[in-house]
C-alpha cells in the first residue's frame, strides 16, 4: 500500500536519513525503534511531508511521486490519506474537543457538518471521551488530550495513522490509557506506523519492527525476531540498555 | 479664570458633530492598514531576504519619525509629486483640488500598517508551529490553517496591542488639522479662535476624546473576552 524507497534527508551538514526504505501493507502495525537522533521521527515526518526529504520515492496506492519534488496538491492528497498523532498532542487550542475531531472532516475534506459531528462523536466514544466534547483542550489532562489527538486521527478514516512518540510527553500514570487505545486500534486492523520508546508495548502490538540507528535501518523483522533473536550487535546493545532480559509472550 | 459656559456647551456640540470625521479617518485607515499589515507580517515571517529587509526598513522608518513629520512630508511632497506625474502623462487632474482627507487616509494608513505589522508578526510568531503542522496533517490547506486555526489564536494575543494602536490612531488624527481636515480638534480650535476661548475649547475636546477612546477600549475588552473564550476558561 505504502512504499518509500531510498529516502535521504540532511539538515545542513548533518545527514539524518541515509537511504532508508520502508514498506507498509494494509493492516500492518510497523513500529520504529532506535536511540534518539537515529532519524525515526524525521522518517515519520517525511512520510507526510512535514519535513521535506532531499531524495527518495513514494508509492502510495495509485500515487507514485518523488519526495523532493512533490507539488503542493500532491502533498495535500497524501496528507488527506494519512493522519498524524503528535508527541505533544498539538490539539487546536481555539476549538472544542468535538471541533478538534471534526475540523479535518468539515474544513479539510468538505464533509457536511452534521455528518462530521456524527463521525466525530463516534470517534470520541471510541477513545472514551464522549462526555468531554464541549471542553477545550486546556481543560483536559495530557492523557485525555492525546486520546482526543487519536480520535482526531481516526475520524478522518485515513489509510495509515502515523504516531510520533505518542506517550513520551505523558506522566507514567497516563501512558496506559493511551497505549490501550492504540492497542485496540491494532486489533481492529488499523494500519499504523508508530515511533515509540515503550518496548513492551512495541512487542505487543507490532506486526513489523524496524530498528534504526544513525540514519540507517540496522535490522527489521517480526517482533519476536527483533526482541528475542536480534542478529545485529547494535540492536542487541540497544535492547540490553533499554530492557531487562524479557520474555516475549504472545 | 472665567469660563464661558455657554460657549463651552455650544462648542461641545460642535466637537461631537466632528466625531464622525475622526472616526471616519480612523476606521478607513484601519481598514486599509490591516490587510496590508497582515501581508507584511506574513512576508516577514517567511524566508526570503530582500522583501523582508525592505519591510523591516519601512517599519524602522515609520517608527523612527514623529507622525507630525510624516504628515508634513506627505502633505507637502506627495501632491507635488502626483502633480508632476499627472503632467508627465498628460492627464488633466488637479491633485491640489483633492479632498485633504485623502492625504489623511494615506498618512495614517501607512503609519498604522507599519505598527500593526509588528503586532501581527509577534502574535503569529507566538503561536506554536505544531498548530500549523497539525492543521496541515488534518488535511487543511495552509490558507485554511491560517483562517481557522492560526489567526483566531493570534488575534487573541494581538488584541490588546491592536487596541493600543487604535486608540493612538484616534488621538493621532487630531494632527489632521495640519492637512486642513476638520476633525474634532480642528473644529474646536476654529471655534475658539473667534473669541479667544481656547480653555473652553480644549476642555471640550478633552472630554470628547476621553469618551470616544473609552468606548473603543470597552469594545476591545468585549471582543477579547468573546474570541478568547478558550483561554479564559483556562484561567478560571
Amino acid at each position: 500500500m505504502l512504499k518509500i524507497t531510498n529516502i535521504h534527508k540532511k539538515y545542513h551538514e548533518n545527514e539524518v536519513l541515509k537511504g532508508v526504505s520502508v514498506t507498509v501493507d494494509k493492516g500492518d502495525v510497523v513500529v520504529i525503534l532506535g536511540p534518539s537522533g537515529s532519524g525515526k521521527t524525521t522518517l515519520l515526518r517525511c512520510l507526510n511531508f512535514l519535513d521535506r526529504a532531499d531524495q527518495g520515492e513514494m508509492e502510495f496506492d495509485e500515487y507514485h511521486l518523488q519526495l523532493a519534488g512533490a507539488s503542493a496538491s500532491e502533498v495535500r492528497k497524501i496528507r488527506q490519506k494519512t493522519a498524524f498523532v503528535f508527541q505533544n498532542y498539538n490539539l487546536f487550542h481555539n476549538k472544542t474537543v468535538l471541533e478538534n475531531v471534526t475540523t479535518g472532516l468539515t474544513i479539510g475534506r468538505g464533509v457536511e457538518k452534521q455528518q462530521a459531528i456524527e463521525i466525530g462523536r463516534k470517534a470520541l466514544a471510541k477513545v472514551g471521551l464522549a462526555d468531554r466534547e464541549a471542553y477545550y483542550p486546556s481543560q483536559l489532562s495530557g492523557g485525555q488530550q492525546q486520546r482526543v489527538g487519536i480520535a482526531r486521527a481516526i475520524a478522518v478514516q485515513p489509510d495509515v495513522i502515523l504516531f510520533d512518540e505518542p506517550t513520551s510527553a505523558l506522566d507514567p500514570e497516563l501512558i496506559g490509557e493511551v497505549l490501550a487505545i492504540i492497542k485496540q486500534l491494532a486489533m481492529e486492523g488499523t494500519t499504523m506506523v508508530i515511533v515509540t520508546h515503550e518496548m513492551r508495548f512495541a512487542a505487543d502490538v507490532a506486526s513489523h519492527v524496524i530498528f534504526m540507528a544513525d540514519g540507517n535501518i540496522v535490522e527489521e523483522g517480526p517482533p519476536e525476531e527483533i526482541f528475542l533473536r536480534p542478529k545485529e550487535e547494535r540492536t542487541r546493545s540497544f535492547l540490553r540498555r533499554i530492557l531487562p532480559p524479557m520474555e516475549y509472550n504472545i | 479664570m472665567d469660563i464661558n459656559y455657554q460657549f463651552l456647551l455650544k462648542t461641545f456640540y460642535l466637537v461631537l458633530a466632528a466625531v464622525p470625521m475622526t472616526l471616519n479617518i480612523t476606521v478607513v485607515s484601519l481598514l486599509i492598514a490591516t490587510p496590508l499589515a497582515f501581508y507584511l507580517a506574513v512576508v516577514r515571517l517567511r524566508p526570503g531576504k530582500y522583501l523582508r529587509r525592505l519591510i523591516s526598513a519601512y517599519v524602522t522608518f515609520v517608527r523612527g519619525t514623529p507622525i507630525v513629520l510624516q504628515i508634513l512630508m506627505i502633505y507637502s511632497v506627495l501632491p507635488s509629486f502626483l502633480n508632476s506625474i499627472c503632467k508627465g502623462f498628460g492627464w488633466e487632474i488637479n491633485v491640489f483640488d483633492w479632498n485633504p482627507i485623502l492625504y489623511a487616509y494615506i498618512v495614517f494608513s501607512l503609519n498604522t500598517a507599519a505598527l500593526l505589522c509588528e503586532v501581527f508578526r509577534s502574535a503569529l510568531g507566538s503561536i506554536d508551529k505544531g498548530q500549523l503542522e497539525a492543521s496541515l496533517c488534518a488535511g487543511l490547506t495552509s490558507w485554511q490553517a491560517y483562517r481557522h486555526i492560526l489567526i483566531p489564536q493570534a488575534l487573541v494575543v494581538a488584541l490588546p496591542n491592536i487596541c493600543n494602536i487604535t486608540v493612538n490612531l484616534i488621538k493621532g488624527t487630531s494632527l489632521a488639522f495640519l492637512m486642513t481636515v476638520k476633525d474634532m480638534t480642528a473644529v474646536a480650535k476654529v471655534a475658539a479662535s473667534y473669541g479667544y476661548n481656547y480653555i473652553e475649547a480644549y476642555m471640550d475636546v478633552f472630554v470628547a476624546y476621553v469618551i470616544v477612546c473609552s468606548a473603543v477600549q470597552f469594545f476591545f475588552n468585549f471582543a477579547e473576552n468573546h474570541i478568547g473564550k478558550f483561554r479564559l476558561i483556562k484561567q478560571k
